[in-house]
């Protein structure tokens, strides 16, 4: 939810802007932005939809979140020249590494884990195993993980709510998105501050 | 009943093309962050 707090605060940066400078916000001219849709379907079955996510074996929700990203790395790709997009390919890039080089799933790092959870809790978990149907991640220690420093390992600042754990990338992916909607498109005329 | 109709139809006559256009570039980016990102909320996958 919070990668979904910057697309928000993008949106209502750039419309904040745009209305300061009297001219009007429009978004950002995504191309083949129906293969985000289509890229985000697999892991929609595999992570968010109830009914397909609770039967749906590891192996397959494994696939569906390594295609799903791919898809999505080249839609991000062949928009590479909009603002923010190379914080996004590059925040894509390097979850989609992480998690392919650790066996389809983003891994946990069990230190940090361990400074929100205890260790009985980590423990009926199990090391290697996925946090749970709605998660992409799994817990491993940070000795096992390849590209540690790409995994899911920073706490978020008691500030927030919500405690959770992210990676560099995912930063990275929050910057791009925020830039994005912050920019919008080429600056209109000031005849319409409408929007 | 009358007054409340014409209401809404001036309302939605005030959606355009761009309102749209915006409505479908919040979702599309909803979507590429959701599906990009990866973060653990540890306070609400029931661990």
């Amino acid at each position: 939810m919070i990668l979904l707090v910057a697309v928000i605060l993008g949106w209502l940066t750039g419309w904040g802007l745009a209305r300061w400078q009297g001219r009007s916000w429009l978004p950002p001219d995504i191309k083949f932005s129906v293969f985000l849709v289509i890229g985000f379907l697999p892991q929609w079955l595999a992570f968010y939809f109830e009914p397909t996510r609770r039967w749906m074996p590891d192996q397959i929700a494994s696939f569906c979140l390594v295609l799903s990203q791919a898809i999505l790395l080249g839609c991000v790709f062949l928009n590479i020249r909009l603002p923010g997009m190379p914080f996004l390919l590059l925040g894509l890039g390097g979850n989609l590494l992480v998690i392919v080089a650790n066996g389809g799933f983003m891994p946990l790092v069990a230190e940090s884990a361990l400074r929100l959870l205890s260790a009985d809790v980590l423990h009926s978990i199990g090391f290697g195993a996925r946090i749970s149907h709605a998660s992409k991640d799994i817990l491993l220690m940070e000795s096992a993980i390849r590209f540690p420093w790409l995994a899911d390992r920073f706490i978020a600042p008691p500030i927030f709510d919500q405690r959770f754990i992210y990676s560099i990338g995912d930063v990275s992916i929050a910057l791009g998105a925020f830039l994005l909607l912050a920019t919008g498109r080429k600056i209109q005329s000031l005849s319409n501050p409408e929007m | 009943m009358k007054n409340t109709f014409e209401k809404i139809q001036f309302s939605l006559t005030k959606i355009n093309k761009t309102h749209l256009q915006i409505l479908w570039v919040l979702i599309v980016l909803a979507m590429l962050v959701l599906g990009a990102g990866a973060p653990e909320d540890v306070g609400g996958v029931g661990i």
